[in-house]
């Protein structure tokens, strides 16, 4: 009986994670075990994670035996002295094959690393993170800042030598395997670094009268990034401080708590209108239920609460009273039936 | 079918096959008797060995030859040269290859033929011993250089490539 498609056959017992979450597990991952600051990644420091690449990512066994990987860069001076004290030596002291070893283009050019590539000019400081201090007991902040990282390309040939083309068909389909998709990585203190694979040449001694031995140079790329701890910088933020100061100027009194009328039943309060005036507004400080008691030289008005039309003439009506709340303001617009005299309206409050 | 045999008669006048076989026996025994430069072949026996189906390689130890056989002839090694390994930068000593005279009526005695591939291992001390590998067998000696005289050849050169220890290592 077949398994049901919603039924998980692989478990990952180790999330992956993903989005801003793996952004932080790689930042984390770039400064664990040490400052806060990332540590530097010079000439060197690429160099030894190109060979741990191929030491660890690009094993060769034939007929049941690893083939060694010279485990430094052949330069022009260290392979002499190498060679009498490496193992794999023949009679001559020569070294035996098969065998892998790197070379590296001396050069190392300006980098072609799209991310990289003359973004940030004149080497400007970027904030890289705020770190909390404890200075004589002030808690403050240092502000760190780093220039960006500049890209560097460096050019590696890969070369198997050996006299077998079993040996040579086991090197090239680890390679090719690993590099299908036309890069890989090594991580250097964190940093994942890409890898391009250019081009395989042959550079095998074929003529009859010398030893003969096959030798295949595989050129790689490495796209990384130089960053100099030297031109970290750590600078103070602005810190917590107190200040203490004396004066002679008197303190100034509290001010008094707002007082309660009294009389909080039938207030009664006025409104007045000079001549040819048509507006007035009131603001109410306490919540109260207002009524119209008389008015005197008005032919009609509009009642606004917070700028909100309430109703016109909405007095004349038998028992109407108005809920203000505290701090509404009331406009009353009027209609004056002589412009030449002043205009009043009476109310009783209640405040509730 | 019998082999036709013809009469050399060239050079009659003054050298003939009494005085070749007196020269080549004189100096087979300078070359035997004093000089004395032992060789040892090792003949690819190319049935037992065990070879790839496509590329026709041997792994180390896998190739099998003939009982060894010692032969004497007259060697030269070429100086080693101080060079890179290819183009890979691994500087080291590259030996020497090493050309061996040797009688072919020796090699009739003996009842040997070397060839193209087998082995040849030169005693260059008590202890020490460098294998070549045989890249040219000096089958063919029509040439004024192998004759006596213009008279018959009579000794061939054989060229042999110092081979790695992981290729061949003897016994």
């Amino acid at each position: 009986m077949g398994i049901g498609k919603k039924i998980k056959k692989n478990i990952n017992l180790e999330p992956q994670l993903f989005g801003p979450y793996r952004r932080q597990e790689l930042y984390d991952k770039i400064n664990e075990g040490g400052t806060y600051l990332p540590k530097s990644i010079l000439h060197e420091d690429l160099d030894r994670g190109f060979l741990d690449f191929i030491k660890n990512e690009l094993p060769v066994v034939v007929d049941g035996k690893k083939v060694p990987v010279v485990d430094i860069l052949i330069t022009t001076q260290n392979w002499a002295q190498f060679t009498q004290t490496w193992n794999l030596n023949d009679l001559d002291k020569n070294v035996s094959l098969p065998i892998i070893t790197t070379v590296r283009t001396p050069e190392v050019k300006y980098g072609s690393l799209p991310s990289l590539q003359y973004t940030i000019p004149n080497r400007r400081q970027l904030f890289y993170a705020m770190v909390p201090t404890w200075n004589d007991g002030i808690k403050s902040f240092d502000v760190y800042t780093i220039p960006q990282p500049v890209p560097v390309d460096i050019k590696y040939s890969i070369k198997i030598v050996c006299n077998r083309m079993r040996e040579l068909n086991a090197f090239s389909k680890v390679v090719i395997e690993k590099f299908s998709s036309r890069q890989s990585y090594t991580v250097v203190k964190g940093h994942y670094i890409p890898i391009i694979m250019d081009d395989i040449q042959d550079e095998s001694v074929t003529e009859i009268e010398k030893r003969k031995f096959y030798i295949q140079s595989y050129s790689f790329t490495l796209m990384g990034f130089l960053m100099d701890e030297n031109e970290f910088k750590v600078s103070p933020a602005v810190a917590r401080s107190i200040n203490l100061y004396e004066s002679e100027v008197p303190s100034r009194p509290n001010p008094k708590p707002k007082a309660i009328p009294q009389n909080i039943k039938n207030i009664v309060f006025d409104i007045n209108y000079l001549p040819s005036q048509s507006s007035t507004t009131k603001v109410f400080e306490y919540s109260q239920n207002i009524s119209l008691l008389s008015s005197e030289n008005i032919t009609s008005y509009e009642v606004y609460i917070n700028n909100f039309l309430y109703g016109q003439n909405i007095f004349n009506q038998p028992d109407v009273v108005i809920q203000l709340n505290t701090n509404d303001i009331l406009e009353i617009k009027i209609v004056q039936t002589n412009v030449s005299l002043n205009s009043n309206l009476s109310f009783k409050s209640n405040l509730i | 079918m019998p082999q036709k045999i013809v009469p050399i008669t060239r050079l009659n006048k003054f050298f003939g096959a009494e005085d070749f076989s007196l020269d080549v026996g004189m100096g087979k025994e300078w070359l035997h008797g004093d000089m004395n430069f032992t060789l040892v072949l090792y003949r690819v026996d190319k049935t037992k060995t065990n070879n790839d189906d496509i590329y026709g390689e041997a792994t180390q130890d896998s190739i099998k030859f003939h009982p060894p056989i010692e032969f004497k002839g007259l060697v030269q090694v070429s100086p080693p040269e101080n060079k890179f390994l290819g183009n890979s930068k691994l500087d080291q000593m590259e030996p020497g290859n090493i050309r061996i005279s040797v009688y072919q009526s020796h090699l009739d005695e003996l009842g040997i033929e070397i060839e193209f591939g087998d082995y040849i291992g030169y005693y260059e001390t008590e202890k020490r011993v460098r294998y070549y590998s045989v890249a040219n067998d000096g089958r063919v000696v029509s040439d004024n250089k192998h004759t006596y005289a213009g008279y018959k050849p009579f000794y061939r050169t054989i060229v042999a490539v110092p081979v790695n220890q992981n290729e061949f290592r003897g016994l």
